[in-house]
């Protein structure tokens, strides 16, 4: 067996796993108000039900969401020249041949996402209860609800990317996010940055 | 959003000028759709209630304005849901089946269908869907149970002089047009209103919006964002998957061997 590093903590894996259960519920509901998709209602015993299902998901959503700036905010917005360069080789995603620069404990790809999920994750609560709680005020309700798409379009397309790239496209990373660890020899070679600055050289 | 012109699309045809104000069609309204009564204060007009309501599908609205041969114009309209062919009420309603088209071209609502999200009236040029109790949809449906069997709407039928007309749209508007009516309010707005007014004067002294439209967020929404919602995914997975089968994976297997 080789030696290990925990990369992300108990509490950050049981979040991640909220958040993402209740965000993809969430894109299907959605998905199935905005097409009238009869057959997810059903399953849900109806559209009421789902409304109600819709909304309270909402708000698991959010408060995972805002937990979880405790465990990437910090990192999120930290960027250097290395930084830099992930970006002008693609993060090594569209050739193999390239040199990735020394990443640190996440690459800025996965940082910008993280800065894209807690933007919109927070503009589409906010329009979400305005939807749900500002029924009487039509400029709210309008604005709400065009925000609320607008931040859902942003959702459809940011969250597959991100499922593609922690599954298939770099396979191992899905064990982070169930046990927390990763060989650490991986780690030296993919995060070097990281390594050093908790001192396991 | 238009769906098809139906053939026998049917139509209330209001002609503010024969309407003597008696306000029979708010009653025969409320007794065929079993409403209840609604308790207003007296606010120094004849109008009563004072707006559309979940239990007042049609109201007359009394209007004072000023004219040359009296000291004063009083005007009667009949309102109640236009029955547009564009319905941004049904546009906006994110549950199916709640609020639907008839055969006859009425949109009709479903109580039980009803998710209560009150979107529908912020979509609605005419500010026409009100809420019950319980928060569900309530409007004027055409009376979909009774000209689906062949009747009149039951305002129509009581009417005393011919001011609300039922019948085949078209026929109506070419009635009308004989008749010498300088505009049929609601024959192309919209994609064509199912509730329609022949007026000699300017609609807008009867207090008619002159254009109505469904709010731009919404005609954007319906026109941009939901497509985009769609091709968004399915652009992603598309492009995941070429990458996937192009480019491939991040491999480590190489390096990791060495260190095992
Ligand atoms: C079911 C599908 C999902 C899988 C397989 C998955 C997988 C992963 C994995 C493996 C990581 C760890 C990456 C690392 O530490 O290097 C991660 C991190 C993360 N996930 Fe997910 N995830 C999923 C859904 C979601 C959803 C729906 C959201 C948000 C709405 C989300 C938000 C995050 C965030 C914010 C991080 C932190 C690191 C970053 O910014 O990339 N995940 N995910
Ligand atoms: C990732 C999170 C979310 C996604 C992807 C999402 C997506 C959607 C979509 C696509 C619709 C249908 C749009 C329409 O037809 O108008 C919708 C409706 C709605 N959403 Fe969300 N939503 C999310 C979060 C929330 C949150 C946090 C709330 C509230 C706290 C919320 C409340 C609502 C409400 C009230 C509606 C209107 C329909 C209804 O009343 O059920 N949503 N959502
Ligand atoms: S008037 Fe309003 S409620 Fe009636 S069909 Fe048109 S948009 Fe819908
Ligand atoms: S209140 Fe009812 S009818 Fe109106 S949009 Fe919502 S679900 Fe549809
Ligand atoms: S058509 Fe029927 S539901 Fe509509 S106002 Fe007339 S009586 Fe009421």
């Amino acid at each position: 067996m080789a030696e290990m590093i925990r990369k992300s903590s108990v509490d950050e894996i049981v979040n991640h796993w909220i958040l993402a259960g209740s965000c993809i519920l969430l894109m299907i509901t959605g998905y199935a108000f905005l097409f009238h998709v009869e057959s997810i209602g059903s399953v849900l015993g109806g559209f009421n039900t789902m409304k109600t299902v819709h909304n309270w998901l909402g708000v698991v959503f959010v408060l995972s969401l805002l937990y979880s700036m405790r465990h990437y905010l910090r990192d999120a917005l930290e960027y250097d020249a290395d930084d830099k360069q992930w970006f002008k080789v693609a993060g090594g995603y569209l050739s193999h041949k390239v040199k990735v620069p020394p990443m640190g404990k996440y690459n800025p790809g996965q940082k910008l996402y993280y800065l894209v999920i807690l933007v919109f994750g927070i503009v589409i609560a906010i329009s979400g209860f305005g939807i749900w709680f500002m029924k009487d005020n039509m400029t709210v309700m309008l604005i709400s609800h065009l925000v609320h798409n607008i931040a859902f379009c942003v959702f459809v397309i940011a969250v597959p990317v991100h499922i593609y790239l922690g599954t298939l496209a770099n396979p191992g990373t899905f064990k982070i996010m169930v046990s927390g660890t990763m060989p650490l020899s991986e780690a030296k070679k993919k995060h070097p940055k990281w390594i050093k600055s908790v001192g396991k050289v | 959003m238009a769906n098809d012109i139906t053939k026998n699309r049917k139509a209330i045809l209001v002609t503010p000028e024969n309407c003597i104000g008696c306000r029979a069609c708010q009653v025969a309204c409320k007794s065929w759709n079993q409403l209840p009564g609604i308790k207003t204060k007296n606010n120094g007009t004849y109008q009563n209630p004072p707006d559309l309501a979940s239990a007042a599908f049609n109201i007359i609205k009394f209007s004072e304005v000023p004219s040359q041969e009296n000291p004063v114009r009083w005007l009667f309209l009949s309102r109640r849901c236009m029955h547009c062919e564009d319905a941004g009420c049904m546009a906006i309603c994110p549950a199916p089946g709640a609020l639907y088209r008839t055969a006859e071209g009425a949109v009709a609502f479903d109580h039980d269908k009803c998710i209560s999200c009150k979107l529908c009236v912020n979509a609605c040029p005419f500010d026409v869907p009100r809420f019950d109790e319980e928060g569900k949809v309530s409007k004027c449906n055409l009376c979909a149970d009774r000209i689906g069997a062949e009747m009149q709407p039951s305002c129509v039928k009581t009417c005393p002089t011919g001011a609300l007309k039922f019948g085949d749209r078209n026929e109506l508007i070419s009635a009308a047009k004989k008749e010498g009516f300088a505009t049929i309010y609601g024959e192309n707005d919209l994609g064509g209103l199912g509730t329609i007014y022949a007026f000699k004067d300017k609609p807008k002294l009867y207090g008619m919006i002159e254009n109505p439209t469904i709010p731009s967020s919404v005609i954007f929404w319906h026109s941009y964002l939901k497509p985009l919602s769609l091709f968004g995914l399915g652009g992603v997975v598309a492009a995941a998957a070429l990458h996937y089968l192009a480019i491939g994976p991040h491999k480590e297997e190489e390096e990791k061997k060495e260190e095992v």
